[in-house]
């Protein structure tokens, strides 16, 4: 599988949707990351900055004497006109809530209607676009008809921009198969919602392909009254055209030369741009983006813990106390412990009946139990002494004969 | 290439993608080529570069396949394989071309031929049955036809059509004997019939028999020969009115008016024959001034 950064040829189409012998390497601006949250920003603030200001007359709703009446006389204290002989005469003013009165936080024209967006940030979000622009399938989500041209991105021969007539562009057009998408504007055409109808803003249709070129050598003319179709200089590319409402992916045209321009523009990582000082290609936080492959590649699996298949369960916890396992698990001498105490217990309510028996003379009636307590007892003292003859005499530290108790 | 894959679902699910369509409990997909219908990660057919479908086009089902290196080349992507009709073989052929293909996508291409075949079935079948066409009506173009047949009718003037009619073929003889009227009085009434052509009036009641119109060609002045023997005849009148009527008649017999009387009872029954229509019954003055009485259609 080739790898992230590897660069594919793109071969460049004639005007007549013939391949030419041309093939181009893919510039690098393709392969740079593809940041949506960064292009919409960035348009978001772009398009502020082509807006007029707007403001309500300052005057208005002063242009009275109005002076409150005061209390006293039975009406709200809001400043009324002065005067008689007019309907007027005794209505409120200056207030936001009167008929006649100026609004509320009258509208400046000194607002701030202009945003500033840092240079790296713009560059980014247009590299960003451009290679949003070499994805098919982001190109055909956001709504492009572009199932059947031949390649993307779509470069074609420099022919094209010495078109000066709308007949050799629209047959140009249909020949690369980008007309659907013409199409498709023509059938958006409709009127807009809304009262933006009486404010110059009446009509509203989709946009079409962009058409970005080296050199303009009458291009312009001949798309220019092709609707939906945009047309642009490399040298001068806009994220409003590049991304129109903010959204990647449109679906760009490029001639040959723009082509070849771009690495030159924008760079490659390894060598910095030369038409731009100082900027080099934004590097993606991964090279590799495929998550789901690299979940399952050996290199990382061999690095990570073996995973916990099964579920460690919450254990009630029991009293060592009372509960003698419990205990055990704890303190395994305990057992040694109480063995000891019950048996010692056992031992000496033995000695206490045999005392009894002595003084009363009724020989006891011993249980097996006790019986062969006796004879073990027995059986171990002899035990001890044998090997205490055996062995011979070691130090004192020697351990005694083990009497297992 | 195939790196692109979780980019373009993050894209496409986060913000917008042109053929998704939501509704609150889910999240369709528009596209031609997905295998569920359905937006998610491994049924869409944009995230996922190496894909497969199946298609209907005409009643031939095909498998349709993408891989990795052709994602770049959109009009080339998608390779199309010819299902054989046989479903056994089918599901076979799917299985040898999607070999060592994801397992979602075998699953869900086979479900998605079985679910094809067997709507294809469904429409061989409806097409062997009667096929009903439903046709909408439009209520506006139906209201309006309605009513200008309505005023259609009116216009045609259909009752006055066939009077013409059957004058002419009494004239004609077509009858030939069957009615017997008396010479004078026929005579009096085809040129009174003449008059009355040339003075356009309009006069506009009811008969049913051919015997009625006879009484109106006799027109004025023997009506009022009729006048002193008539009596007056109400339009609702019960068939006992109109037997007391009769009786009365009879009894002012005059030599003279016994012709007219024959016609005059001749007339009668048809109207005794119990009509309750709304037919009223012109009596003449001088200048006599056209009564128009209101036509109901009684076709």
């Amino acid at each position: 599988m080739a790898s992230a950064l590897a660069r594919p040829l793109i071969t460049v189409y004639s005007e007549k949707n013939e391949k030419t012998g041309t093939s181009l390497h893919l510039p690098v601006v393709f392969k740079a990351p593809i940041r949506p949250d960064v292009v919409s920003f960035v348009h978001h603030q772009m398009s502020k900055n082509r807006r007029q200001p707007y403001a309500v007359n300052k005057d208005a709703g002063h242009q009275t004497s109005a002076e409150s009446w005061g209390t006293g006389r039975a009406v709200a204290r809001i400043p009324r006109v002065r005067g008689g002989g007019t309907h007027r005469s005794g209505q409120g003013a200056f207030g936001n809530m009167c008929r006649g009165g100026r609004m509320f936080a009258p509208t400046k024209t000194w607002r701030r209607w202009h945003r500033r967006i840092n240079v790296n940030q713009r560059r980014f979000a247009l590299v960003s676009s451009i290679a949003a622009s070499g994805v098919p399938a982001l190109v055909m989500s956001k709504g492009h008809m572009v199932h059947d041209i031949p390649e993307l991105p779509l470069v074609v021969s420099d022919k094209v921009q010495s078109f000066n007539k709308t007949k050799q562009a629209v047959i140009f057009l249909r020949r690369i198969k980008a007309w659907t998408d013409v199409q498709k504007v023509y059938r958006s055409r409709r009127l807009r919602a809304g009262k933006g109808k009486m404010r110059n803003r009446r009509r509203v249709q989709r946009r079409g392909p962009l058409i970005i070129y080296g050199e303009d050598q009458g291009l312009k003319l001949a798309f220019r009254n092709i609707p939906g179709v945009d047309v642009c200089s490399v040298k001068k590319l806009s994220l409003l055209k590049l991304a129109p409402g903010g959204h990647v992916g449109r679906f760009i045209i490029w001639t040959e030369s723009a082509f070849r321009a771009l690495d030159a523009i924008y760079g490659t990582w390894s060598s910095p741009s030369s038409e731009k000082k100082d900027y080099n290609l934004p590097t993606p936080k991964m090279t590799n983006t495929d998550l789901s492959r690299l979940l399952k590649a050996e290199e990382i699996r061999k690095v990570l813990r073996t995973p916990h298949k099964r579920p460690v369960r919450a254990v009630r916890k029991q009293n060592p106390l009372r509960n003698v396992r419990a205990m055990l698990k704890l303190n395994p001498y305990a057992a040694v412990l109480k063995r000891k105490a019950i048996l010692t217990i056992q031992k000496k309510h033995l000695d206490k009946q045999e005392f009894l028996a002595k003084k009363t003379g009724v020989p006891l009636q011993k249980t097996k139990q006790q019986v062969r307590y006796e004879q073990l007892i027995q059986k171990r003292k002899e035990a001890i002494q044998k090997s205490k003859a055996a062995k011979p005499k070691t130090a004192k530290k020697a351990k005694k004969a083990p009497a297992a108790k | 290439m195939q790196n692109n894959d979780d980019i373009v679902w993050s894209i496409i699910n986060k913000s917008f993608c042109s053929f998704k369509v939501n509704t609150k409990t889910q999240k369709f997909c528009r596209h031609e080529y997905n295998l569920t219908g359905l937006c998610g990660r491994y049924s869409c057919p944009l995230a996922n570069s190496q894909y497969a479908t199946i298609r209907e086009e005409k009643g031939i089902i095909y498998l349709y396949m993408r891989t990795a290196e052709r994602t770049a080349f959109p009009n080339k992507s998608w390779e199309k394989v010819k299902l054989s009709r046989n479903f056994e073989k089918a599901l076979q052929q799917i299985n040898e071309n999607l070999l060592y293909w994801p397992n979602y996508l075998k699953q869900k291409c086979k479900q998605r031929m079985l679910k094809i075949t067997q709507y294809l079935i469904r429409m061989r079948k409806l097409t062997l049955r009667r096929q009903k066409k439903l046709v909408p009506l439009q209520r506006k173009i139906e209201r309006r036809e309605n009513r200008r047949e309505e005023k259609a009718l009116i216009a045609a003037r259909i009752d006055t059509a066939i009077e013409k009619q059957l004058v002419e073929r009494l004239k004609k003889g077509v009858y030939g004997d069957i009615y017997n009227f008396p010479q004078v009085a026929f005579t009096k009434a085809l040129a009174s019939e003449e008059v009355q052509e040339e003075s356009d009036d309009e006069r506009e009641e009811e008969y049913n028999e051919g015997g009625r119109e006879e009484e109106e060609e006799m027109e004025e002045e023997t009506r009022a020969a009729l006048e002193d023997a008539t009596e007056y005849v109400e339009a609702e009148s019960d068939d006992e009115d109109m037997e007391s009527d009769e009786e009365h008649e009879f009894t002012d017999e005059g030599p003279e008016e016994s012709e007219v009387e024959d016609i005059e009872d001749m007339a009668r029954p048809s109207t005794s024959k119990g009509k309750k229509s709304k037919v009223s019954v012109e009596y003449e003055l001088e200048e006599a001034l056209p009564e128009k009485t209101k036509v109901k259609n009684r076709v």
